[in-house]
């Protein structure tokens, strides 16, 4: 509804208001604190007008208007509540009631749905119309939720935030009259349709159509009034989107985006799959007390002193038999920045390690050398840029893998502004969408970024002289040429690839996004070309680069920037003797990191799992919370911003805080940080986030 | 008037309101002070001569003839009929039923539940067969009362029948309203 800055005066329930035109009766009443019940409708959703809950009586008009979808005018004078429109609300419920199957008693959702909350307030003690008792399908193929289309109202936010928030659009209403039914794209289930899981529809449903598969049981939740709220932010993959986290004994029960129209992010608090669903999974045996592997091989539990004194005394003999070269560190860039400095202190300064780095650090090493290239402090782009670019080239990204927030931006901006989007590399991530796509194997991806600098550098010089009429120059052409058949793209996608190339020097606001395919290359010269590719089309006001990578993991920009990923010359792994592992997300264990630590003499490792899969190398585990289980900073994977996350969760009985362990061993190594409490740690992490500054080559 | 007589019958049902109505504990005592109560599940007379009644409390759906039958003569007998929990309000979890036929419903509970050998689906003229589908107390005969509740706390049970014996029609507050 178009809004603007005249006010009209209206009488809700005979009170004077003085109310913004152009906006809804609802909207008028709700400033002004005057209730008025709703089902389809969503604050952070367009307004549908559809379940007539929300009917008013306007200037005594004989028909019941929808409050939700009706714009205020001078004079107007309504009613929110009388024995006619209740008796009007109350049979709308009944009808939803009597449609489909909303027995509570066997309903997950019962005790955290509206439409049960609803005829509690309309004091709906029975219905006066008889069930129809029609049976509608159940769909249980996906992973994460449970879709019972007989417990749907059809009231459509679930549609609506497919659309307007996720940009999928995959939901929409099937069939007709008492048949209809919301579907996924055309008659598909949700296994086989192209849903992204993202559950935004799950966030805004408000029955028990689209439920959680994880906690749904009442012996887990309990009742939904017995829940704690509590504020956070996501930290899986770096976006760190603003959650309400449902804290039930103990328990994780559900983690809510904060859906708003009017949020600063440009994602409007819509989740992903990681961030609602994923943080529900279990990753493993919770380890909750520290283990010692035998001289036999078998692990047994241990005692905290004990295994602290063991493993600081492994660390200084081999530091004192091989010098502190044939020590590592590595740590999970998942972890927060305070446990990543600490640990790189303990590790650097304390064991005068080798090696300290993150799990992901290979793909920092090209970034790092970028960087210096330049020689002058740029910032990477902001993913919140993304709405106003008017052309994004994806290059070896999967944002879905990544950062699925930002396949929904991107799908947003194409389907709402129509921007041409490229994508070169993994296909998986969007492929209806995308104006222009190459699919390429990893190998190809440099040659193809290098081509398209030279077509690009091209098609800029043939645009300026476009007057005088200049062709390139055959020299250049065939250099694209045979850059482009390097690339292992066929003839038939040349004219794709000049279009796309000719889309993007034309663009003004344009935005480079590389992902992990390019960074964990092992030659830097890919993400360099990139980079220049970039610089072309010039910086954004404050030395902005047009340019984002999208990082592996939550912290990952954190631990870069902290120093622990972009180690690019340290001593090669052959020559490890032992080390240290700080683990923190279930995923570390796949990491490529893992799989290359070979037989050590000595391995610790610090984790929230038992890491079942360095069973066989490690030698003393350490307990450690989970990230939501000890309050952090996390830096954003654009590196922008730093957020503070509270502790959402007690961590297990006998598990202790990082910032203990990693301090006691310290004192047993006889190193003293130069931090006494974990917040001057903190201070001095942020500073040294906000300080970075590419090293100068 | 003398003591109001009330009865209560149990239909297809858990009995779980009739134990909540127990949960009472020493309050019962001075609810059945005020009231006689001449049938009820409690006192297992087989004897389904109701008197003329003052209160006539269902609990459960209406799921079989003999249920029909009880019904329609409760509510002739009784001034004020009441539907106690969500299956006498709603058909509460019988009605998962009622998306089955009931011949799959009757083999499933008789002949294929995994601890039964060699099962039968009784049929026997003593026997009241089962309705096609379990219906809620007010599809079959008027109801007066409506106390849903999966099942209904003590306090809800007793504040609607003590609200009945002073002569009020009890409308329960939003915060006693509950479906599950």
């Amino acid at each position: 509804m178009e809004a603007n800055q005249k006010t009209v005066k209206i009488m809700i329930d005979e009170k004077e208001l003085l109310v913004q035109d152009g906006i809804t009766i609802l909207e008028a009443a709700q400033r002004n604190n005057i209730h008025i019940p709703t089902l389809c409708h969503h604050p952070a959703l367009s307004n549908w007008g559809g379940c007539r809950m929300c009917v008013v009586e306007v200037d005594g008009s004989p028909k019941l208007a929808a409050s939700c979808v009706m714009p205020v005018r001078e004079a107007m004078e309504v009613v929110t509540t009388n024995e006619r429109i209740l008796e009007s609300r109350r049979t709308v419920l009944e009808f939803l009631f009597a449609e489909r199957n909303h027995n509570c008693m066997f309903c997950p959702q019962s005790g955290d749905c509206e439409l049960q909350t609803l005829a509690y307030e309309l004091g709906m003690d029975h219905l006066t119309m008889s069930f129809s008792f029609n049976s509608f399908p159940t769909d249980v193929t996906s992973e994460y939720m449970t879709i019972d289309h007989n417990r749907c109202i059809l009231c459509g936010r679930c549609v609506r935030a497919c659309a307007e928030i996720a940009g999928t659009r995959v939901l929409s209403f099937h069939n007709r009259g008492p048949r209809n039914l919301v579907g996924f794209d055309l008659h598909a289930s949700r296994g086989e349709s192209t849903c992204y899981g993202c559950g935004v529809c799950l966030q805004v449903c408000p029955t028990g159509a689209i439920t959680n598969r994880y906690r749904t049981h009442y012996a887990v939740k309990g009742h939904a009034k017995d829940w704690v709220a509590k504020e956070s932010l996501c930290t899986e993959c770096g976006l760190l989107c603003p959650t309400t986290s449902h804290v039930h004994d103990h328990t994780l029960i559900k983690v809510d985006g904060k859906l708003s129209q009017g949020n600063d992010r440009p994602d409007r608090g819509q989740l992903c799959y990681k961030g609602r669903f994923e943080v529900l999974k279990s990753g493993g045996e919770r380890l909750v007390q520290p283990m010692v592997k035998g001289k036999d091989g078998t692990w047994k539990t241990e005692s905290w002193d004990r295994s602290l004194a063991l493993v600081a005394e492994k660390l200084k003999s081999i530091r004192r038999a091989e010098g502190g070269e044939a020590l590592f560190g590595l740590a999970s860039s998942a972890l927060s920045n305070e446990e990543l400095l600490q640990f790189r202190d303990l590790m650097v300064k304390g064991c005068s390690a080798g090696h300290v780095g993150s799990l992901d650090g290979d793909h920092f090493n090209a970034v790092s050398k970028a960087w210096e290239l330049k020689g002058e402090p740029l910032k990477e782009a902001s993913w919140k840029m993304i709405p106003g670019a008017d052309f994004i080239l994806l290059l070896g990204a999967d944002p879905y893998q990544t950062q699925p927030i930002v396949s929904t931006l991107l799908r947003r901006a194409i389907l709402e502004t129509g921007i041409p989007v490229g994508i070169a590399g993994d296909m998986d991530c969007m492929p209806p969408y995308a104006s222009f796509q190459f699919p390429l194997k990893e190998e190809h991806l440099p040659s193809f970024i290098k081509a398209f600098r030279a077509e690009a550098a091209e098609a800029g010089k043939k645009i300026s002289k476009k007057s005088k009429g200049s062709v390139k120059g055959k020299q250049e052409a065939k250099e694209v040429a045979a850059l482009v058949k390097e690339a292992g793209l066929a003839k038939s996608a040349k004219k794709a690839f000049q279009e796309m190339v000719s889309a993007f020097v034309l663009s003004t606001h344009p935005l480079i996004l590389v992902g992990e395919a390019v960074t964990g290359l092992k030659s830097p010269s890919a993400f360099q070309d990139a980079m220049k590719l970039a610089l072309s089309k010039g910086l954004v006001s404050g030395n902005v680069l047009r340019l984002m990578v999208l990082k592996p993991y939550g912290n990952s920009a954190g631990a870069w920037k902290l120093g622990l990923s972009s180690n690019g010359g340290s001593k090669a792994k052959d020559s490890w003797k032992g080390g240290l592992l700080c683990l923190g997300h279930p995923k570390d264990l796949d990491s490529k990191a893992m799989a290359e630590l070979g037989n050590l003499d000595f391995l610790g490792v610090i984790s929230p799992y038992f890491p079942e899969t360095l069973a066989d190398c490690a030698h003393v585990v350490l307990p450690k919370p989970l990230g939501l289980e000890s309050a952090g900073t996390y830096t954003s994977v654009d590196g922008w911003e730093t957020g503070f996350v509270e502790k959402v969760l007690d961590p297990p009985e006998g598990v202790k805080d990082s910032w203990e362990t990693l301090k006691s061993l310290a004192d047993q190594i006889g190193f003293r940080h130069k931090f006494k409490t974990w917040e001057d740690l903190s201070q001095k992490a942020q500073k040294a986030i906000k300080s970075w500054r590419p090293a100068s080559s | 008037m003398g003591v109001p007589k009330v009865a209560t019958v149990w239909f297809e049902a858990c009995s779980g309101c009739h134990m909540s109505f127990l949960d009472l504990d020493e309050d019962l005592v001075s609810i059945l002070s005020k009231v006689e109560l001449t049938f009820s599940p409690i006192t297992d007379f087989k004897d389904y001569a109701f008197p003329e009644l003052d209160v006539g409390i269902i609990e459960g759906g209406i799921g079989n003839e003999e249920h029909l039958e009880l019904a329609h003569k409760l509510r002739k007998h009784c001034r004020i009929l009441v539907a106690w929990g969500d299956c006498a309000v709603f058909g509460g979890v019988n009605t998962l039923r009622n998306w089955l036929p009931k011949a799959d419903v009757l083999r499933r509970g008789y002949v294929e539940t995994e601890s039964t050998v060699d099962g039968v689906i009784p049929i026997h003229e003593e026997l009241p067969p089962l309705l096609d589908k379990v219906l809620p107390v007010n599809e079959v005969v008027p109801v007066d009362v409506f106390v849903p509740g999966c099942p209904p706390s003590p306090e809800v049970l007793a504040y609607s029948l003590v609200s009945i014996l002073q002569g009020r029609t009890p409308i329960l507050p939003n915060e006693m309203l509950h479906f599950d």
